[in-house]
């Protein structure tokens, strides 16, 4: 009984020489899994592939946003330049309006009522 | 009839008067150093596209604005230079002597010429015609403690910029407060 149990345990466990393709099938295995990337590696790399897309996104919007900015700075300026135009305007026209109804007054004689003795040359 | 009017009619019916056009734009010397010294000073340029620009910020709806745009239309600018000083003789009449020099040119005619010895106020008015229509006009209003300088250039209608009076704070004359006019004009 002994030897029979023994016998078969040897049996079992005897070398078993390995299949001819079976060093070629495990390095060609080993090399397929260093090329595979881990999973951090592969998000990281599927990140820097798309990002791209979101600089391109990102400086276009920088760029909408600065032109923008600057339209309405330019609208802004405008604005400000043409009322300061205006205001030159009704200014001068205030002025020349003045000084022409200092001579209307002298003109008409009014300026022995108001402005004194006037003179023609 | 408005005093104004009465320089309309001078202008337009004047057959004396040289239809020639020279040039209505004058030479207004550099007045830095006087503006030093007044207390109050006005010095504005006005070219035809800054003219277009403020007449594009002037509202129609308002009668100011939309008298002021009408005034405006057809100008290519306006210049005036005016000092107040704080006492007499504060300027020399040399600085307005250069002014005076540009309008014995060709094309220019005296308009008007008041002279008040009470209050030692000397008015002069130019016009520059182009056939019937002032082309520029001229202004030299020089009191002891004040001077102006105004310079239009384009079509100027005095009747309009008459009818400005009483929007920017001068007084409206009384119509019929018309009084035997003692207007010196020179051919």
């Amino acid at each position: 009984m002994n030897d029979d149990l023994e016998s078969r345990l040897r049996d079992a466990l005897r070398p078993v020489e390995p299949r001819k393709e079976f060093s070629a099938q495990l390095l060609a295995r080993i090399a397929a899994e260093s090329r595979r990337p881990a999973p951090g590696r592969a998000s990281r790399a599927r990140g820097f592939r798309s990002s791209p897309w979101w600089l391109a996104a990102g400086l276009a919007a920088s760029l909408f946003v600065a032109v923008g900015v600057q339209h309405h700075r330019s609208e802004l300026d405008q604005r400000e330049r043409g009322l300061e135009a205006r205001r030159q305007v009704i200014e001068a026209l205030r002025v020349t309006n003045q000084k022409l109804d200092l001579a209307s007054r002298v003109v008409r004689g009014e300026s022995s009522e108001t402005l004194g003795e006037h003179s023609s040359t | 009839m408005k005093a104004h009017k009465l320089l309309m009619f001078t202008i337009l019916l004047a057959p004396g008067w040289t239809l020639a056009a020279g040039n209505p734009r004058l030479t207004i010397p550099d007045f830095t150093a006087l503006s030093k010294k007044a207390s109050d000073s006005v010095a504005i340029s006005l070219d035809s596209s800054l003219l277009g620009m403020a007449a594009g910020f002037l509202d129609d709806s308002k009668p100011q604005d939309a008298a002021t745009k009408e005034v405006i239309k057809g100008l290519q600018g306006i210049y005036v230079r005016s000092y107040t000083f704080d006492h007499d003789a504060a300027y020399a009449e040399a600085d307005i002597d250069a002014i005076r020099k540009q309008l014995t040119a060709p094309g220019w005619n005296q308009l008007v010429q008041t002279r008040s010895r009470k209050t030692r106020s000397d008015v002069d008015i130019y016009v520059m015609l182009d056939g019937k229509q002032a082309i520029g006009l001229a202004l030299i209003a020089s009191e002891p403690r004040e001077f102006t300088i105004v310079n239009i250039i384009g079509a100027i209608d005095l009747d309009k910029l008459h009818k400005l009076e009483g929007q920017f704070g001068v007084p409206k004359l009384d119509p019929d407060a018309e009084k035997p006019s003692s207007v010196d004009r020179k051919k």
